[in-house]
Protein backbone atom coordinates (compact mmCIF):
# COMPACT_ATOMS: atom_id res chain seq x y z
CA UNK A 1 0.00 0.00 0.00
CA UNK A 2 2.89 2.35 1.05
CA UNK A 3 4.55 1.25 -2.15
CA UNK A 4 1.61 1.93 -4.48
CA UNK A 5 1.33 5.22 -2.38
CA UNK A 6 4.80 5.88 -2.95
CA UNK A 7 4.73 5.53 -7.18
CA UNK A 8 1.57 7.57 -7.47
CA UNK A 9 3.86 10.78 -5.51
CA UNK A 10 6.37 9.75 -8.13
CA UNK A 11 3.97 10.00 -11.07
CA UNK A 12 2.65 13.25 -9.78
CA UNK A 13 5.56 14.66 -9.40
CA UNK A 14 6.64 13.81 -12.71
CA UNK A 15 3.38 15.26 -14.30
CA UNK A 16 4.09 18.60 -12.16
CA UNK A 17 7.74 18.70 -13.30
CA UNK A 18 6.80 18.30 -17.15
CA UNK A 19 4.00 21.27 -17.16
CA UNK A 20 6.25 23.85 -15.26
CA UNK A 21 9.07 22.47 -17.96
CA UNK A 22 6.33 22.62 -20.80
CA UNK A 23 5.08 26.71 -19.49
CA UNK A 24 8.74 27.92 -19.38
CA UNK A 25 9.46 26.58 -22.93
CA UNK A 26 6.09 27.92 -24.11
CA UNK A 27 7.41 31.37 -22.61
CA UNK A 28 10.42 31.76 -24.35
CA UNK A 29 10.94 29.24 -26.90
CA UNK A 30 11.47 31.39 -29.47
CA UNK A 31 15.17 33.94 -30.53
CA UNK A 32 15.88 36.43 -32.29
CA UNK A 33 13.01 37.85 -34.54
CA UNK A 34 10.83 35.26 -33.25
CA UNK A 35 11.30 35.96 -29.11
CA UNK A 36 8.62 38.52 -29.83
CA UNK A 37 6.27 36.44 -30.45
CA UNK A 38 7.13 34.35 -27.26
CA UNK A 39 3.19 35.18 -25.42
CA UNK A 40 0.85 34.53 -28.67
CA UNK A 41 -1.15 31.79 -28.20
CA UNK A 42 -0.35 29.81 -30.93
CA UNK A 43 -2.18 26.41 -29.87
CA UNK A 44 -5.23 27.79 -29.45
CA UNK A 45 -7.61 27.53 -31.74
CA UNK A 46 -9.02 29.57 -33.95
CA UNK A 47 -5.63 31.61 -33.87
CA UNK A 48 -3.79 31.92 -37.50
CA UNK A 49 -1.70 34.31 -37.16
CA UNK A 50 0.32 36.45 -34.32
CA UNK A 51 0.90 40.03 -33.79
CA UNK A 52 3.09 42.36 -31.90
CA UNK A 53 2.77 45.88 -32.41
CA UNK A 54 5.26 48.66 -30.57
CA UNK A 55 4.12 51.79 -29.98
CA UNK A 56 7.25 54.13 -29.18
CA UNK A 57 5.95 57.54 -29.84
CA UNK A 58 3.16 59.82 -30.36
CA UNK A 59 0.49 61.06 -27.79
CA UNK A 60 -3.10 61.28 -26.35
CA UNK A 61 -4.76 63.91 -26.33
CA UNK A 62 -7.49 63.70 -23.44
CA UNK A 63 -9.63 67.11 -23.33
CA UNK A 64 -7.08 69.72 -22.18
CA UNK A 65 -4.40 67.37 -21.43
CA UNK A 66 -1.41 66.14 -23.40
CA UNK A 67 0.21 63.16 -22.46
CA UNK A 68 3.47 61.81 -24.81
CA UNK A 69 4.12 58.37 -25.38
CA UNK A 70 7.78 58.22 -23.75
CA UNK A 71 8.04 55.00 -22.75
CA UNK A 72 7.10 52.39 -24.96
CA UNK A 73 3.72 50.53 -25.05
CA UNK A 74 2.95 46.66 -26.47
CA UNK A 75 -0.17 45.08 -28.13
CA UNK A 76 0.44 41.65 -28.60
CA UNK A 77 -1.30 38.38 -29.05
CA UNK A 78 -3.22 36.04 -31.63
CA UNK A 79 -5.49 36.65 -34.57
CA UNK A 80 -8.54 35.26 -35.60
CA UNK A 81 -9.13 34.70 -39.43
CA UNK A 82 -10.50 37.38 -41.07
CA UNK A 83 -14.46 37.84 -41.08
CA UNK A 84 -14.71 40.44 -43.96
CA UNK A 85 -11.08 41.83 -43.54
CA UNK A 86 -11.27 42.01 -39.83
CA UNK A 87 -9.42 39.82 -37.37
CA UNK A 88 -10.24 39.50 -33.80
CA UNK A 89 -7.47 39.40 -31.50
CA UNK A 90 -6.83 36.31 -28.90
CA UNK A 91 -4.85 37.57 -25.46
CA UNK A 92 -1.15 36.98 -24.77
CA UNK A 93 -0.74 33.93 -22.75
CA UNK A 94 1.43 35.82 -20.08
CA UNK A 95 -2.14 38.27 -19.87
CA UNK A 96 0.14 41.08 -21.06
CA UNK A 97 -2.05 41.74 -24.58
CA UNK A 98 -2.05 45.75 -23.97
CA UNK A 99 1.21 45.97 -21.29
CA UNK A 100 0.29 48.44 -18.36
CA UNK A 101 3.01 51.25 -19.40
CA UNK A 102 2.69 54.12 -17.06
CA UNK A 103 3.79 57.52 -19.21
CA UNK A 104 3.28 60.61 -16.90
CA UNK A 105 1.61 63.25 -17.17
CA UNK A 106 3.89 66.69 -18.20
CA UNK A 107 3.18 68.53 -15.08
CA UNK A 108 1.31 66.54 -12.86
CA UNK A 109 -1.04 67.40 -10.15
CA UNK A 110 0.15 70.92 -10.92
CA UNK A 111 -1.74 71.01 -14.15
CA UNK A 112 -4.92 69.50 -12.00
CA UNK A 113 -4.73 72.59 -8.58
CA UNK A 114 -7.97 72.21 -7.37
CA UNK A 115 -10.22 75.59 -8.18
CA UNK A 116 -10.81 78.26 -4.99
CA UNK A 117 -14.13 76.60 -4.96
CA UNK A 118 -13.06 73.16 -4.03
CA UNK A 119 -14.22 71.74 -0.55
CA UNK A 120 -11.74 72.66 2.20
CA UNK A 121 -11.00 69.02 2.78
CA UNK A 122 -9.62 68.72 -1.14
CA UNK A 123 -7.98 71.37 -1.14
CA UNK A 124 -5.87 70.51 2.12
CA UNK A 125 -5.60 67.06 0.61
CA UNK A 126 -4.02 68.65 -2.54
CA UNK A 127 -1.57 70.76 -0.35
CA UNK A 128 -0.67 67.49 1.64
CA UNK A 129 0.35 65.68 -1.78
CA UNK A 130 2.28 69.41 -2.96
CA UNK A 131 4.30 69.58 -0.34
CA UNK A 132 5.54 66.38 0.46
CA UNK A 133 6.52 65.95 -3.47
CA UNK A 134 3.51 63.71 -4.34
CA UNK A 135 2.59 65.57 -7.39
CA UNK A 136 3.42 63.38 -10.40
CA UNK A 137 0.79 61.33 -11.94
CA UNK A 138 1.45 58.96 -14.39
CA UNK A 139 -1.48 57.77 -17.18
CA UNK A 140 -1.72 54.31 -18.25
CA UNK A 141 -3.57 52.83 -21.03
CA UNK A 142 -5.80 49.76 -20.29
CA UNK A 143 -8.42 47.55 -22.23
CA UNK A 144 -11.45 48.24 -21.27
CA UNK A 145 -13.47 45.67 -22.90
CA UNK A 146 -12.00 41.40 -23.28
CA UNK A 147 -9.30 41.17 -26.03
CA UNK A 148 -11.86 39.55 -28.75
CA UNK A 149 -13.29 43.13 -29.21
CA UNK A 150 -9.87 44.47 -30.22
CA UNK A 151 -9.78 44.01 -34.34
CA UNK A 152 -7.27 44.26 -36.68
CA UNK A 153 -7.85 45.38 -40.44
CA UNK A 154 -4.30 44.38 -42.55
CA UNK A 155 -6.17 45.52 -45.24
CA UNK A 156 -6.30 49.01 -44.19
CA UNK A 157 -3.38 49.05 -42.18
CA UNK A 158 -1.19 48.86 -45.08
CA UNK A 159 -3.58 50.67 -47.68
CA UNK A 160 -3.74 54.00 -45.60
CA UNK A 161 -7.62 53.86 -45.74
CA UNK A 162 -10.11 52.89 -43.29
CA UNK A 163 -10.57 51.70 -39.68
CA UNK A 164 -6.69 49.70 -38.92
CA UNK A 165 -7.38 48.96 -35.58
CA UNK A 166 -10.29 48.93 -32.96
CA UNK A 167 -8.79 49.29 -29.35
CA UNK A 168 -11.12 49.65 -26.46
CA UNK A 169 -9.24 51.61 -23.77
CA UNK A 170 -9.80 53.36 -20.42
CA UNK A 171 -6.96 55.69 -18.59
CA UNK A 172 -5.36 55.01 -15.49
CA UNK A 173 -4.33 57.85 -13.32
CA UNK A 174 -2.01 57.08 -11.17
CA UNK A 175 -0.77 58.97 -8.25
CA UNK A 176 -1.21 59.29 -4.24
CA UNK A 177 -3.80 61.33 -4.00
CA UNK A 178 -6.41 60.32 -6.49
CA UNK A 179 -6.03 56.57 -5.53
CA UNK A 180 -5.65 53.71 -6.96
CA UNK A 181 -8.96 53.19 -8.85
CA UNK A 182 -8.64 56.74 -10.97
CA UNK A 183 -10.25 55.84 -14.35
CA UNK A 184 -11.22 57.87 -17.70
CA UNK A 185 -13.18 55.43 -19.73
CA UNK A 186 -14.61 52.23 -18.24
CA UNK A 187 -15.67 48.83 -19.73
CA UNK A 188 -19.41 50.50 -20.06
CA UNK A 189 -17.98 53.73 -21.16
CA UNK A 190 -14.65 52.51 -22.91
CA UNK A 191 -12.63 55.26 -25.10
CA UNK A 192 -12.73 53.35 -28.23
CA UNK A 193 -10.41 54.48 -30.61
CA UNK A 194 -10.98 53.56 -34.52
CA UNK A 195 -7.17 54.08 -35.56
CA UNK A 196 -6.57 54.75 -39.22
CA UNK A 197 -2.96 55.36 -40.99
CA UNK A 198 -4.77 57.20 -43.42
CA UNK A 199 -6.81 60.77 -42.67
CA UNK A 200 -9.25 60.47 -39.47
CA UNK A 201 -12.97 61.92 -39.94
CA UNK A 202 -13.69 63.81 -36.83
CA UNK A 203 -17.09 65.80 -36.31
CA UNK A 204 -17.66 69.14 -38.40
CA UNK A 205 -15.55 71.88 -37.10
CA UNK A 206 -12.55 69.35 -36.40
CA UNK A 207 -9.22 68.99 -38.64
CA UNK A 208 -8.48 65.26 -39.64
CA UNK A 209 -5.30 64.24 -39.21
CA UNK A 210 -3.41 61.81 -41.14
CA UNK A 211 -1.67 59.14 -39.99
CA UNK A 212 0.80 56.73 -42.15
CA UNK A 213 0.94 52.96 -43.18
CA UNK A 214 4.71 53.12 -42.85
CA UNK A 215 7.29 50.84 -44.49
CA UNK A 216 7.00 47.27 -45.32
CA UNK A 217 9.41 44.76 -44.57
CA UNK A 218 9.72 40.92 -44.90
CA UNK A 219 12.21 39.12 -43.11
CA UNK A 220 13.44 35.71 -41.81
CA UNK A 221 13.10 34.33 -45.66
CA UNK A 222 9.65 35.52 -46.00
CA UNK A 223 8.05 34.36 -43.01
CA UNK A 224 7.83 37.78 -41.07
CA UNK A 225 6.04 40.77 -41.77
CA UNK A 226 7.61 43.91 -40.56
CA UNK A 227 5.87 47.50 -41.10
CA UNK A 228 8.67 50.18 -39.42
CA UNK A 229 7.14 53.81 -38.86
CA UNK A 230 3.52 53.09 -38.99
CA UNK A 231 1.50 56.42 -37.78
CA UNK A 232 -2.29 54.87 -36.52
CA UNK A 233 -4.14 58.44 -35.85
CA UNK A 234 -7.66 59.00 -34.34
CA UNK A 235 -9.48 62.08 -33.10
CA UNK A 236 -13.34 61.22 -33.63
CA UNK A 237 -13.38 59.56 -30.00
CA UNK A 238 -15.20 60.93 -26.64
CA UNK A 239 -14.30 60.18 -22.91
CA UNK A 240 -16.85 59.84 -20.42
CA UNK A 241 -16.20 61.45 -16.84
CA UNK A 242 -13.55 60.51 -14.91
CA UNK A 243 -14.43 57.83 -11.90
CA UNK A 244 -13.16 56.39 -8.63
CA UNK A 245 -10.14 59.70 -8.36
CA UNK A 246 -9.76 60.14 -4.34
CA UNK A 247 -10.63 56.90 -3.01
CA UNK A 248 -13.60 57.52 -0.80
CA UNK A 249 -13.36 61.19 -1.55
CA UNK A 250 -14.17 60.60 -5.32
CA UNK A 251 -17.52 62.44 -4.63
CA UNK A 252 -15.23 65.54 -4.16
CA UNK A 253 -12.39 64.77 -6.16
CA UNK A 254 -13.84 63.11 -9.00
CA UNK A 255 -15.42 66.36 -9.98
CA UNK A 256 -12.20 68.52 -9.78
CA UNK A 257 -10.52 66.04 -11.76
CA UNK A 258 -13.32 66.46 -14.50
CA UNK A 259 -12.97 70.34 -14.34
CA UNK A 260 -9.46 70.71 -14.94
CA UNK A 261 -9.29 68.00 -17.63
CA UNK A 262 -12.26 68.96 -19.43
CA UNK A 263 -14.59 65.61 -18.53
CA UNK A 264 -16.79 64.91 -20.20
CA UNK A 265 -15.33 65.50 -23.78
CA UNK A 266 -17.10 64.86 -27.32
CA UNK A 267 -15.80 63.49 -29.97
CA UNK A 268 -13.13 65.82 -31.69
CA UNK A 269 -11.78 67.54 -28.92
CA UNK A 270 -9.72 64.31 -28.21
CA UNK A 271 -6.93 62.72 -30.07
CA UNK A 272 -4.58 59.68 -30.14
CA UNK A 273 -1.58 59.43 -31.82
CA UNK A 274 0.52 55.98 -32.02
CA UNK A 275 3.92 55.42 -33.77
CA UNK A 276 4.52 52.01 -34.60
CA UNK A 277 6.45 48.78 -35.14
CA UNK A 278 4.25 45.91 -36.40
CA UNK A 279 5.59 42.45 -36.95
CA UNK A 280 3.23 39.80 -38.14
CA UNK A 281 3.60 36.08 -38.53
CA UNK A 282 1.64 33.22 -39.47
CA UNK A 283 1.15 30.37 -36.00
CA UNK A 284 2.69 27.75 -38.17
CA UNK A 285 6.08 29.99 -38.92
CA UNK A 286 6.15 30.74 -35.32
CA UNK A 287 6.32 27.37 -34.20
CA UNK A 288 9.08 26.67 -36.62
CA UNK A 289 11.29 28.98 -34.98
CA UNK B 1 10.98 108.73 -68.02
CA UNK B 2 8.77 107.38 -71.11
CA UNK B 3 11.63 106.18 -73.28
CA UNK B 4 12.80 103.73 -70.61
CA UNK B 5 9.38 102.81 -69.91
CA UNK B 6 9.17 101.70 -73.56
CA UNK B 7 12.73 100.09 -72.61
CA UNK B 8 11.16 97.62 -69.87
CA UNK B 9 8.00 96.99 -71.78
CA UNK B 10 10.00 95.97 -75.41
CA UNK B 11 12.63 93.96 -73.17
CA UNK B 12 10.05 91.75 -71.39
CA UNK B 13 8.32 91.25 -74.92
CA UNK B 14 11.34 89.95 -76.28
CA UNK B 15 11.51 88.13 -73.03
CA UNK B 16 8.40 86.35 -73.07
CA UNK B 17 9.07 85.42 -77.63
CA UNK B 18 12.10 83.73 -76.17
CA UNK B 19 10.75 81.83 -73.61
CA UNK B 20 7.79 80.82 -75.81
CA UNK B 21 10.52 79.61 -78.40
CA UNK B 22 11.86 77.57 -75.88
CA UNK B 23 8.64 75.99 -74.60
CA UNK B 24 7.69 75.37 -78.78
CA UNK B 25 11.11 73.57 -78.89
CA UNK B 26 10.10 71.07 -76.17
CA UNK B 27 6.64 70.01 -77.52
CA UNK B 28 7.93 69.67 -81.44
CA UNK B 29 10.60 67.41 -79.22
CA UNK B 30 7.84 65.17 -78.16
CA UNK B 31 8.26 61.96 -79.25
CA UNK B 32 5.61 59.92 -81.23
CA UNK B 33 4.88 56.21 -81.66
CA UNK B 34 6.36 55.54 -85.41
CA UNK B 35 6.33 52.49 -87.81
CA UNK B 36 8.85 51.56 -90.49
CA UNK B 37 10.19 55.47 -89.64
CA UNK B 38 6.87 57.07 -90.06
CA UNK B 39 5.09 58.45 -87.42
CA UNK B 40 1.41 56.37 -86.74
CA UNK B 41 -1.42 58.36 -87.93
CA UNK B 42 -5.00 56.80 -86.67
CA UNK B 43 -4.98 54.24 -84.18
CA UNK B 44 -2.94 50.77 -83.38
CA UNK B 45 -3.01 47.75 -81.35
CA UNK B 46 0.51 46.63 -79.29
CA UNK B 47 0.88 43.58 -77.79
CA UNK B 48 3.39 41.86 -75.92
CA UNK B 49 4.77 39.48 -73.54
CA UNK B 50 7.44 40.44 -70.89
CA UNK B 51 10.68 38.94 -71.42
CA UNK B 52 11.22 38.86 -67.90
CA UNK B 53 8.78 40.80 -65.10
CA UNK B 54 8.83 40.54 -61.32
CA UNK B 55 8.29 43.08 -58.59
CA UNK B 56 9.78 43.75 -55.56
CA UNK B 57 8.44 44.46 -52.15
CA UNK B 58 11.60 44.86 -49.68
CA UNK B 59 12.03 41.14 -48.96
CA UNK B 60 9.73 39.43 -50.75
CA UNK B 61 9.94 39.24 -54.98
CA UNK B 62 7.00 37.92 -56.84
CA UNK B 63 7.50 36.80 -60.44
CA UNK B 64 5.17 36.16 -63.61
CA UNK B 65 6.46 33.44 -65.91
CA UNK B 66 3.55 34.80 -68.31
CA UNK B 67 2.64 39.12 -67.96
CA UNK B 68 0.94 39.76 -71.45
CA UNK B 69 -0.04 43.44 -72.30
CA UNK B 70 -2.41 44.42 -74.44
CA UNK B 71 -1.82 48.76 -75.37
CA UNK B 72 -3.98 50.97 -77.87
CA UNK B 73 -1.60 53.96 -79.38
CA UNK B 74 -1.37 57.11 -81.19
CA UNK B 75 -0.33 60.07 -81.63
CA UNK B 76 -2.73 63.47 -80.34
CA UNK B 77 -1.64 66.57 -80.22
CA UNK B 78 1.94 65.54 -81.41
CA UNK B 79 2.81 63.33 -78.77
CA UNK B 80 2.60 59.59 -78.48
CA UNK B 81 -0.03 57.82 -76.23
CA UNK B 82 -2.28 55.33 -75.92
CA UNK B 83 -3.65 53.07 -72.64
CA UNK B 84 -3.06 49.57 -71.63
CA UNK B 85 -6.17 47.51 -71.98
CA UNK B 86 -5.31 44.17 -70.99
CA UNK B 87 -2.73 42.77 -68.64
CA UNK B 88 -3.43 38.97 -67.97
CA UNK B 89 -0.73 37.92 -65.41
CA UNK B 90 -0.23 34.10 -65.00
CA UNK B 91 1.58 31.48 -63.28
CA UNK B 92 3.12 33.90 -60.38
CA UNK B 93 5.08 32.94 -57.39
CA UNK B 94 7.51 34.42 -54.90
CA UNK B 95 10.79 34.12 -53.82
CA UNK B 96 9.06 34.06 -49.99
CA UNK B 97 6.97 31.56 -48.28
CA UNK B 98 4.17 33.39 -49.87
CA UNK B 99 1.92 32.16 -52.74
CA UNK B 100 0.39 33.73 -55.58
CA UNK B 101 -3.31 32.69 -54.71
CA UNK B 102 -4.54 35.42 -57.29
CA UNK B 103 -3.49 38.49 -59.11
CA UNK B 104 -5.32 41.10 -61.34
CA UNK B 105 -4.79 43.84 -62.85
CA UNK B 106 -7.56 46.50 -62.30
CA UNK B 107 -8.99 49.69 -63.27
CA UNK B 108 -8.04 49.19 -66.47
CA UNK B 109 -7.25 51.16 -68.96
CA UNK B 110 -4.53 52.55 -67.86
CA UNK B 111 -3.24 55.79 -69.43
CA UNK B 112 0.23 55.57 -71.04
CA UNK B 113 1.98 58.62 -73.19
CA UNK B 114 5.57 58.88 -74.42
CA UNK B 115 7.79 61.40 -72.76
CA UNK B 116 11.80 62.23 -73.12
CA UNK B 117 14.08 62.56 -70.46
CA UNK B 118 17.85 63.81 -71.06
CA UNK B 119 17.35 62.71 -74.58
CA UNK B 120 15.65 59.15 -73.84
CA UNK B 121 12.32 57.62 -74.43
CA UNK B 122 10.37 56.67 -72.09
CA UNK B 123 6.77 55.47 -72.16
CA UNK B 124 5.16 56.50 -68.66
CA UNK B 125 2.08 54.15 -67.41
CA UNK B 126 -0.54 56.06 -65.18
CA UNK B 127 -3.16 54.40 -62.78
CA UNK B 128 -1.31 51.01 -61.96
CA UNK B 129 -3.72 48.82 -59.86
CA UNK B 130 -2.74 45.59 -59.42
CA UNK B 131 -4.20 43.45 -56.68
CA UNK B 132 -2.61 40.47 -55.26
CA UNK B 133 -3.69 37.63 -52.96
CA UNK B 134 -1.02 35.91 -51.28
CA UNK B 135 -1.21 32.25 -49.18
CA UNK B 136 0.36 29.63 -47.47
CA UNK B 137 0.70 28.34 -44.16
CA UNK B 138 4.31 30.51 -43.57
CA UNK B 139 2.81 33.68 -45.37
CA UNK B 140 2.62 36.87 -42.84
CA UNK B 141 0.17 38.41 -45.34
CA UNK B 142 -2.06 35.15 -45.89
CA UNK B 143 -5.73 36.17 -46.43
CA UNK B 144 -5.19 39.81 -46.80
CA UNK B 145 -5.02 41.08 -50.42
CA UNK B 146 -1.83 43.33 -51.17
CA UNK B 147 -2.90 46.47 -54.12
CA UNK B 148 0.27 47.58 -55.98
CA UNK B 149 -0.92 51.18 -56.99
CA UNK B 150 0.91 54.18 -58.58
CA UNK B 151 2.31 54.79 -61.85
CA UNK B 152 5.59 53.35 -63.97
CA UNK B 153 8.08 54.45 -66.10
CA UNK B 154 9.93 52.27 -69.13
CA UNK B 155 12.83 52.95 -71.28
CA UNK B 156 11.98 52.37 -74.95
CA UNK B 157 14.99 50.71 -77.03
CA UNK B 158 14.23 51.42 -80.55
CA UNK B 159 17.34 49.27 -81.48
CA UNK B 160 15.67 46.11 -79.70
CA UNK B 161 11.99 47.10 -79.96
CA UNK B 162 11.43 46.95 -76.03
CA UNK B 163 9.89 49.00 -73.33
CA UNK B 164 12.38 48.21 -70.40
CA UNK B 165 10.75 49.03 -66.49
CA UNK B 166 13.31 49.07 -63.51
CA UNK B 167 14.50 51.59 -60.76
CA UNK B 168 16.44 53.76 -63.14
CA UNK B 169 13.49 53.89 -65.79
CA UNK B 170 11.66 55.34 -62.69
CA UNK B 171 13.65 57.05 -60.92
CA UNK B 172 13.91 59.27 -64.66
CA UNK B 173 10.00 59.33 -64.98
CA UNK B 174 9.89 59.93 -61.46
CA UNK B 175 7.56 57.23 -61.66
CA UNK B 176 6.78 55.37 -58.45
CA UNK B 177 4.62 52.39 -57.53
CA UNK B 178 3.78 51.89 -53.59
CA UNK B 179 1.73 49.12 -51.48
CA UNK B 180 0.36 51.00 -48.84
CA UNK B 181 3.15 52.82 -47.92
CA UNK B 182 5.91 50.73 -48.84
CA UNK B 183 7.79 51.78 -52.01
CA UNK B 184 8.26 48.62 -54.06
CA UNK B 185 10.13 47.93 -57.48
CA UNK B 186 8.79 46.60 -60.87
CA UNK B 187 11.55 45.14 -62.99
CA UNK B 188 10.31 44.34 -66.83
CA UNK B 189 11.11 44.08 -70.21
CA UNK B 190 8.63 44.58 -72.62
CA UNK B 191 8.91 44.01 -76.68
CA UNK B 192 6.84 46.09 -78.41
CA UNK B 193 4.78 44.63 -81.81
CA UNK B 194 2.12 46.14 -83.69
CA UNK B 195 -0.90 43.47 -84.45
CA UNK B 196 -3.13 45.20 -86.43
CA UNK B 197 -2.72 47.54 -89.02
CA UNK B 198 1.26 47.78 -88.79
CA UNK B 199 2.06 44.02 -88.60
CA UNK B 200 5.55 42.86 -88.40
CA UNK B 201 6.21 46.98 -89.55
CA UNK B 202 9.22 47.99 -86.95
CA UNK B 203 7.82 50.26 -84.76
CA UNK B 204 10.35 53.37 -83.27
CA UNK B 205 9.58 55.88 -81.01
CA UNK B 206 11.45 59.28 -82.05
Amino acid sequence: MKGKSGARWLVALLCVTALVGFQAASASAHTGEWAKFNYCPTTETGVVKCIYSLTTGGEVVLGSKKVPIVNPVTVQGGLSKPTSGVRSMFAATNGVTLSKTPEPVPGGLLGIVPPESSPWLVKQLSKFFFENGLTGVNATLELAKPVSEVKVNELNLESGSGVAFVLPVKVHLENPFLGKECYVGSSSSPLTWNLTTGKTSPPAGFEPITGSPGLGEFKEEGTLLQINGAKLVENNWSAPQATGCGGILSFLVDPVINSMIGLPTAAGHNKAILETTDDLATIGAVNLH
Amino acid sequence: MRTKMIGVILAAVLATLALGSVFTGIASAAPQWKFNGTALSGKEDVLGAAISSSMTIPGMTTTCEHFLYNMGIENASGTGKGEIKELPLFECHTSGACVVEAIEARALPWPTHLMTVAEKQYLFVEGVEVGILYEGPLCPIAETEMVVKGTAGGLISNATETATFNSSSFSATGAQLKVGGTPIEWNGVFPTEAFEWHREESLSVG
